[in-house]
């Protein structure tokens, strides 16, 4: 089945078989743009021993000296830069492809980095009971680790579900539901910690999500997130219920009508959107070792931004799994080449929003154009 | 004769641009990561002037230029940090100086720039179970303990003290109101009430002491770890020396409270030092190999008085960003 040929709200779907080229043109030019101005940069030569741990390689001067030895690599195009910006897209970007179901569906969620916080707080108090200086530190990892991330997972998931059960059975808007929430869920966190800082988890559950491929490349959270993207894509192309999603968002009534049990639909993306803030909390968790009430706040808004960029549309109806992680990928790219340019931080809040309103603006221009090719094309066909 | 004075001219201009050239391409370059916690706290805009005022002497002093990049979250956000210091050692920085808004959170990412061959210094806020070289700053325990100390004497040791604690999350704040209490100790007359916590803007503070206030008339001093609530304009409402307060910080909004008596005395934590200084550390680390002779550099707080405030505003007048 052709996905634009009987889509409600055509948008992404239509014009295009593959919406999100401009947003892919626009991550190759900026790939280009910080290879060619990035410079190079000169970085001591590692070597990584058989027991894993990783050492600066010497070499013997001419005067008897032991020096570091230097590699030239260009700034932005090395494996440990692409790697590193993968690492740093995947937190948003898999809280994105949620955040673009629930748009998708008309909703929004402002909740998100508060249920980010929440599941980290409490996943990491049940992750330090087990660390080395927990009360459980003599348990076995294979039950420590999991009973860690069924906490990380299960608290984001009922933040979703208390999110979607409230926003269905109240019937109240969703931005005034998940702002509510917000508020609710960071003061959980903060009660729970008393503000202070979780740290102190079992090592294999750190090994495990910073595991480290070839020259010191850490590549789990890159994996998660293709992994997110890929079922992401799949359940909105490709399934029954995906299809749900779009028809709710782009014409409620009409989805209704048509059969569709609506508040279904609404409770699955705020499920999903809560499932997916659990992972992104579990990533950072091993990644970065601690939780704190403090955790993800304003990320509501980069993964709002990250959608917008990605192609969805706030009225419902439209948007893409990968536009969501391209849309984050942009985002990242911009922030990570203001560091490699060596653009003064000071302009990167005008930077990011400018290039939030363009390729919205963008987006507007790309279907204005495709509206105009399909009445074209029909002006032609019609006697 | 006018055509070989001319020629004269541009040879002369052009060794000149040569030596320029060649003097500017022999020099060293040198970067160093400065990592705050927030951008919009005044204070670490002065620790990134003094780093500047740093790179551009040390540069004269030792022939090489430096550049200070500044990589701080525009809110504090640890996790922000951690990237940033992924993405200098990427950037090739030759040091980095960091202030924790989560030490747990950034022991990974310091330790991996100090494997990577990048050293790291902290100030104001320290992650100690890290592999940074030196750590400079205020000792928080000894602040809070300095804070009551003063109030105390100021207040004839005698009286109902409140504490201004700002955000709980904060574990250098933790140990200042440790400070406070251990020192409270001291005082047989001396009784605390709370320590009161709040969102760490003007606003939200200056209204958390209002309504404390309002709650219990009977507080006789305010011991403030920070003093964010006289950022504003209209923080205080009694009458000045009614209530005795002594506060942590002497930025430029908050020297007026001492100006007109509502405030007694202002413990100035040396910002533009936690930049300055920070930046001498990491390049005695980088050029001459050498490192500090205790991990734990710490840093007095200057006490600020009606006596003093002028001469002490001067200050600011060099500190802050141009």
């Amino acid at each position: 089945m052709n996905p634009s040929a009987n889509h409600p709200a055509g948008g992404r779907f239509s014009g295009t078989r593959f919406p999100e080229k401009g947003l892919l043109l626009v991550i190759v030019g900026l790939g280009l743009l910080l290879s060619i101005f990035g410079g190079s940069v000169q970085r001591p030569l590692m070597q990584t021993d058989p027991d894993g741990t990783r050492h600066r390689v010497f070499h013997t001067n001419a005067s008897g000296e032991q020096e570091p030895v230097f590699v030239k690599e260009n700034k932005f195009f090395n494996s440990q830069n692409l790697a590193q910006l993968a690492k740093d897209t995947s937190f948003v970007a898999i809280m994105a492809v949620s955040a673009m179901f629930v748009i998708i569906s008309g909703g929004i969620d402002l909740s998100v980095g508060a249920v980010y916080a929440l599941s980290s707080v409490l996943a990491a108090m049940v992750f330090q009971r087990f660390g080395p200086d927990g009360a459980g530190s003599g348990v076995s990892p294979w039950l420590g680790v999991p009973a860690g991330l069924l906490a990380c997972l299960g608290v984001g998931t009922l933040c979703g579900l208390i999110n979607g059960g409230m926003i269905v059975t109240l019937r109240v808007h969703p931005f005034i539901i998940t702002l509510g929430t917000m508020a609710i869920f960071r003061g959980v966190a903060f009660v729970i910690t008393k503000g202070q800082s979780i740290g102190g988890f079992p090592q294999v559950f750190r090994d495990m999500v910073r595991a480290e491929v070839g020259n010191g490349l850490s590549l789990v959270p890159l994996a998660v997130m293709v992994l997110v993207t890929v079922a992401g894509g799949v359940y909105l192309t490709r399934m029954a219920a995906g299809r749900r999603i779009y028809a709710v968002g782009g014409n409620e009534l009409a989805a209704r009508y048509s059969g569709i049990r609506v508040e279904r639909v609404k409770l699955s993306v705020f499920l999903f959107a809560g499932l997916t803030a659990g992972v992104a909390a579990v990533l950072s968790l091993g990644y970065y070792g601690s939780a704190t009430s403090g955790d993800g706040q304003g990320y509501e808004l980069n993964v709002i931004a990250a959608a917008v960029v990605g192609g969805a549309s706030l009225s419902g109806g439209k948007g893409t799994a990968l536009g969501a992680l391209l849309g984050a990928l942009v985002i990242q790219m911009i922030s990570s080449g203001i560091v490699i340019l060596g653009i003064d931080q000071n302009y990167s809040q005008i930077i990011i929003g400018a290039v939030v309103i363009v390729a919205v603006l963008l987006d507007q221009f790309n279907r204005w154009l495709a509206e105009r090719r399909l009445a074209a094309r029909a002006k032609a066909v019609s006697p | 004769m006018k055509n070989r004075l001319l020629n004269l001219l541009i040879v002369i201009a052009l060794a000149g641009a040569f030596a320029s050239v060649a003097t500017a391409q022999t020099k060293k370059n040198y970067l160093i990561g400065l990592v705050a916690k927030s951008q919009g706290n005044p204070v670490f805009q002065a620790a990134r002037v003094g780093a500047m005022d740093a790179a551009r002497d040390l540069g004269q002093k030792y022939g090489v230029n430096i550049k200070i990049d500044w990589r701080t979250p525009n809110e504090e956000d640890a996790q922000k940090q951690a990237e940033a210091i992924e993405q200098l050692v990427l950037a090739g920085a030759d040091g980095i100086a960091v202030s924790c808004s989560d030490a747990n959170k950034l022991t990974d990412a310091i330790n991996s720039a100090v494997d990577n061959g990048v050293p790291v210094a902290t100030f104001d806020s320290d992650a100690p179970a890290s592999k940074r070289f030196v750590t400079y700053g205020t000792d928080d325990f000894s602040c809070g303990e300095q804070v009551m100390d003063e109030l105390a004497r100021e207040m004839s040791s005698n009286g109902v003290v409140a504490i201004l604690g700002g955000n709980q999350n904060a574990p250098n704040l933790q140990k200042r109101i440790a400070g406070v209490r251990e020192e409270a100790k001291k005082y047989p007359g001396i009784t605390i009430l709370d320590a009161f916590y709040h969102k760490e803007t003007p606003q939200d503070a200056a209204a958390k002491v209002e309504q404390v206030m309002q709650a219990h008339p009977e507080i006789g001093g305010w011991a403030m770890i920070g003093a964010w609530p006289l950022f504003t304009d209209n923080a205080i409402k009694w009458k000045p020396g009614t209530i005795k307060c002594v506060a942590v910080d002497a930025l430029p909004a908050e020297l007026q409270y001492l100006r007109d008596g509502y405030v007694q005395i202002l413990l100035a934590q040396q910002v533009y030092q936690w930049g300055y200084h920070s930046t001498e550390l990491l390049m005695d680390k980088i050029l001459l190999k050498k490192s500090p002779p205790a991990v734990k550099d710490v840093s007095p707080l200057i006490p600020v008085t009606k006596a003093n405030v002028d001469e002490f505003a001067k200050n600011w007048q060099k500190w802050l960003p141009k």
